[in-house]
């Protein structure tokens, strides 16, 4: 074939990935969500599709009708109402944004996968005639490609001229820069919203529905083919699709250009690759070349605190009946890990998974949860663990002799490490949506480039684990796994105390903040990286002993995606929610059908959005709800001291935990703080309520200090009366309060009056 | 510990065509407080992410004590002793008011690592965590610097009753309190102040600039930006005037209020002298 040849032949796959590129750009620019779910619902479209006119036999345009003008642009609308709309109504963070959309995505592939099952399909219908058209000469294309092409070019056309010339484009744009401030100006900002939604995923469902037949048709590997058609929004910067239109023709003629090299050895090996996944490594180039996306939404500081699920750990003594209710709670949850050596041979195989998932899922809670960062890698740390492992038991790596199998799982383990603190220097100056994608695109690389190539994947034994000669039986095996979830677990804890913990949790916070004071972001930021690798090493090198094989799709960069929404479900700062989760889904897969988990975990995430925090904080919440009605019914709520309300508490119930409303005023802290004050929840502030502003028995104030105390408390007062005054005048608040000044002494503010503020005067 | 001083020399910052700073001279000795006033856009907000290395200058450098600090990392200046707050409080909104100090406090080293090894650095010896636990339960901790310190500031600043409150759900002006607390933590010997009086009434403004006489008493110097200019002019020993990116005028706060070009630019409405000049921040 000639280049020309060859490029033609890359146009129809270029043209369908501008055309998800288009859908992804109109879903942002009306929304301001990047819609990871794309991928997904392009799956679910294209399964549609196809089982209505090869199961039910409809003629090929009334299903291509059905699929595009009404199931498409109806899951729009339904995600819209449902999960996006009161997203943005309560402003959330950027990460909420991405876990919804995770959540979609998961909860479309467990649909998919629910109904029509793993396996893949090779006989998705294809919606233009199998012809080509001469173009000159003996040069010709085909009639997709054509098609597709003028496609591409109508919807752009269309959309450049709704953005720039009509009225309908205005309120678009004013719609994304200021929701609320459209709103208020009579601009329908739902219908603008639902809109975009609708248009975006229709094209997702077109692209699905075009890119099925091309390849065979798996609800994993289309959803990652579009997940890879992301290269071309973070090469238009989110914004133009001109520019994304360009690049997808150019990345797609590209990769078809390379089929006319071939070279030898390691080389060719990699040219081979690249002929079929150019667009994955564009996508990591582009995000390594583009340091800050900030139409991703910059600022990672308070972003990923909104998956706190807790309170930080105290730092002063810990009572004897809350260190008694934690032992019991860690006995309990000891006594269910050991319950498997109980069980029937067959469900104690089942039961290896758990420690090993619960591994990549704690490796998960120290980057995401203690630390902030989004990663969505941990399918590749997790296999490339599991592979060196393997590979130094069978004494195939840089020439090694065989290693034992568990100081091999070990070694493999720690091997990881460097690829870890490699992955972690791009976070160090990436943040939020822009380290979400490249922390992805760097897992589908491991996977194209190392798990799924025959010279490094196959041909490898997994010989029984040995312990001093003796062979370790099931038994041994779940138990052996318990320690190194142990050993995990350790590790945590460790990172989770003491001056590390306390960096790590105001790292997470506010960078910025912890980097003015002297925290070494940097530092700690590759430190999470490379702890986190290990460990999700370490659980990759037992998942593959627990299921005795090592195989691609079990560490498929979409696992990466799934065990991360999985995570946040049951509370990414949780160890015991990461062992839950993986005791849930191991669970579920067993007793269900495969991709039931995915499901379970697709609509938890989405429920999500009514509870901030997760599963673990709801629990937590419930329970202590339940403690403190079975304490009311006891003791006469009167007689006992009044006892400050942590407004977290709320997580439970309809306001969003504390940390979860940053995105009042976009600032991280201040929103909170603004939301607390306004409730009236520093009902700890000691003096707001107390004469003489001193507990009994409180260590005495200087009178210097005594002043200073005296200001805010005052501060606090005006505050309320403000506050108050402004919900009575105007229920929706203002985002930013300013300071009623009062001429007189503040008419609520007794307290403070009573106080002697002057005392502080030296 | 003899204190650093803060020198800034010829510093450039170009956004595009606009000379956001331009060749500005500064030095800010220790144990004392210096004012950077200036109109909107003067490039004041610029000129302290400069120093605090948020952002990179053209030309020109930053000197502390006798360290060049113009391309190092915010958090090693944070380190060497240039703390800064911010125009809004960063507090982490889910640690303690205590954990928030000691977080200030406990990060002039680096050993992370440590910490993961189950060591603490907390204290003068490196004991685990564990027995670090058995002690306090005994009543035997050992107090280390860090912890006094935390406590100190704590104490000073009338905040002991807050100690243990998380952070997140303080009303905002203790925030503020809060977030200078953490920056004194920190030990600085430079410590930059951005708009610390926005959002504090006049009392509380008054409250303010005695704390700031102290803490520069205590060694410390200080540079503090604020629309504010009467709390400037009360409380500083030398005042930075800046339109357009350049120092117009500098010296002591008599000198600069007295200034022509002052007058004329800045302050056209109103001789300085005559007190009642409304805060243009809200
Ligand atoms: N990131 C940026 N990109 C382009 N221009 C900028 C940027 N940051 C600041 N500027 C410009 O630099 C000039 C100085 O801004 P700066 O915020 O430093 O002023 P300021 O003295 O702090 O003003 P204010 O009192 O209003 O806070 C302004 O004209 C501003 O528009
Ligand atoms: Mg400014």
């Amino acid at each position: 074939m000639t280049s020309i040849d060859l490029a033609l032949a890359g146009v129809s796959l270029g043209a369908i990935t501008a055309l998800s590129g288009i859908g992804l750009l109109v879903t942002y620019r009306t929304n301001g969500v990047l819609n990871l779910a794309q991928g997904g619902i392009a799956t679910l479209v294209a399964y549609v599709f196809r089982e209505m006119v090869v199961e039910w036999n409809l003629p090929i345009w009334l299903a291509a009708v059905i699929s595009l003008a009404v199931v498409s642009p109806g899951i729009g609308l339904l995600l819209e109402r449902l999960v996006f709309r009161p997203l943005a109504r309560r402003r959330a963070s950027a990460a909420e944004s991405l876990v919804a959309s995770l959540g979609v995505l998961v909860l479309s592939l467990g649909i998919t996968a629910g109904i029509w099952g793993l396996g893949s399909r090779s006989d998705a219908p294809s919606i233009f005639p199998n012809s080509s058209v001469q173009l000159f000469g003996d040069t010709r294309i085909g009639a997709d490609a054509l098609a597709e092409l003028v496609m591409v070019i109508v919807f752009a056309g269309v959309i450049g001229v709704i953005a720039a010339r009509t009225a309908f484009g205005r309120q678009i744009r004013a719609v994304v820069d200021a929701r609320q401030l459209a709103e208020l100006s009579g601009v329908p900002a739902d219908k603008v919203a639902a809109a975009g939604w609708a248009a975006g995923t229709t094209m997702a469902g077109l692209t699905g529905i075009l890119l099925a037949p091309r390849f065979q048709l798996t609800p994993y590997g289309l959803t990652l083919l579009v997940l890879e058609t992301f290269a071309v929004v973070v090469a238009a910067r989110l914004s133009s699709m001109t520019v994304a239109v360009l690049t997808a023709l150019g990345i797609a003629i590209l990769q078809s250009e390379l089929k006319q090299f071939t070279l030898h050895g390691d080389a060719g090996q990699i040219l081979t690759v690249l002929q079929s996944n150019l667009f994955i490594v564009a996508l990591l180039v582009l995000l390594l070349a583009v340091p800050k996306l900030r139409e991703l939404g910059s600022g990672d500081s308070g972003a990923t605190t909104s998956f706190s699920s807790r309170d930080a750990p105290p730092s002063g003594r810990v009572s004897g009946v809350r260190l008694r209710r934690d032992y019991l709670g860690k006995l309990g949850g000891g006594a269910l890990l050991l319950a498997p050596l109980t069980f029937a041979p067959s469900d104690l195989r089942s039961a290896f998974m758990v420690p090993a998932l619960a591994l990549i899922f704690l490796s998960m809670v120290i980057v995401t949860g203690y630390s902030g960062q989004l990663s969505l890698g941990a399918a590749g740390f997790a296999g490339l663990g599991a592979l060196l492992s393997l590979k130094l038991a069978n004494g195939d790596l840089f020439g090694l002799p065989a290693m034992p199998g568990i100081a091999s799982m070990f070694v493999g383990a720690l091997l990881v490490a460097p690829i870890g603190l490699i992955t972690g220097y791009p976070a160090i100056r990436r943040r939020g949506l822009t380290l979400a994608l490249t922390t992805f695109a760097v897992g589908a690389v491991v996977s194209r480039f190392v798990f799924e190539q025959p010279t490094f994947a196959t041909g490898l034994y997994l010989d029984p684990l040995t312990l001093f000669g003796w062979e370790l039986s099931e038994k041994a095996f779940y138990v052996f796994e318990l320690i190194c979830l142990g050993i995990g677990l350790l590790v945590v804890r460790n990172l989770h105390q003491g001056r590390l913990g306390r960096a790590l949790l105001a790292l997470r916070d506010h960078s910025e903040g912890a980097a003015a004071v002297g925290v070494d972001v940097r530092n700690l930021k590759l430190l999470a990286f490379t702890v986190s690798s290990v460990i999700a090493g370490l659980g990759g090198t037992l998942l593959v002993h627990s299921s005795y094989s090592f195989s691609a799709d079990d560490f498929a960069p979409l696992q990466s995606l799934l065990w991360f929404t999985a995570v946040v479900v049951f509370g990414a700062d949780s160890a015991a929610g990461a062992i839950v989760a993986a005791a849930f889904m191991v669970t579920i897969d067993v007793l269900a059908p495969a991709g039931s988990s995915t499901l379970a975990i697709g609509i938890l995430a989405l429920a999500l959005g009514w509870m901030p925090g997760g599963l673990a904080s709801a629990v937590r919440g419930m329970l202590r709800l339940l403690a403190q009605y079975l304490a009311d019914s006891f003791v006469d709520p009167n007689q006992r001291a009044p006892r400050p309300v942590p407004v977290r508490i709320s997580a439970v119930g309809h306001l969003p935990a504390t940390t979860g409303i940053t995105g009042i005023t976009g600032l991280p802290g201040i929103g909170s703080t603004l939301r607390a004050a306004r409730a009236g929840h520093y009902a700890r502030w000691p003096l707001s309520g107390n004469q003489d502003g001193l507990p009994a028995g409180a260590p005495r104030l200087t009178p210097f200090g005594a002043g200073l105390v005296g200001m805010v408390q005052q501060y606090a007062a005006t505050q309320t009366a403000g506050a108050r005054r402004r919900q009575a005048t105007d229920p929706a608040g203002a985002p930013r309060p300013t300071l009623p000044r009062p001429a007189g002494p503040t008419p609520t503010g007794a307290g403070a009056e009573a106080h002697p503020a002057e005392g502080g005067r030296a | 510990m003899s204190r650093h001083v803060l020198q800034v020399v010829g510093l450039v910052r170009r956004y595009g065509g606009l000379t956001a700073v331009d060749h500005v001279d500064l030095v800010a000795p220790p144990g004392m407080i210096t004012g950077l006033i200036g109109p909107n856009g003067a490039g004041k907000s610029t000129l302290f992410s400069l120093l605090t290395g948020v952002e990179q200058p053209d030309e020109g450098k930053v000197v502390l004590g006798s360290t060049d600090i113009t391309r190092m990392r915010p958090d090693i200046r944070s380190r060497r002793g240039l703390v800064q707050t911010f125009q809004v409080p960063s507090l982490f909104p889910t640690l303690t008011v205590a954990d928030n100090l000691l977080v200030g406090a406990e990060n002039r080293r680096r050993d992370y690592a440590g910490g993961l090894l189950g060591l603490s650095a907390q204290g003068q010896g490196r004991i685990s965590h564990s027995a670090e636990r058995v002690l306090e339960r005994l009543g035997l901790a050992p107090k280390g610097p860090v912890t006094q310190i935390v406590e100190e500031v704590l104490d000073s600043l009338g905040l002991s009753d807050v100690r243990d409150t998380i952070a997140g759900t303080l009303p905002t002006g203790a925030l503020r309190l809060v977030e200078f607390a953490r920056a004194l933590c920190a030990r600085p010997d430079i410590l930059l102040l951005d708009e610390p009086a926005s959002g504090l009434d006049s009392e509380e403004t008054a409250k303010l600039s005695q704390l700031l006489r102290r803490t520069a008493a205590g060694g410390v110097g200080i540079v503090i930006v604020d629309h504010d200019v009467d709390l400037v002019f009360s409380v500083v020993d030398q005042v930075y005037a800046m339109v357009g990116g350049r120092v117009v005028a500098s010296g002591d706060p008599e000198t600069v209020r007295n200034d022509p070009t002052v007058r004329s630019v800045y302050l056209a409405q109103a001789p300085l002298a005559a007190a009642g000049h409304s805060r243009e921040a809200h």
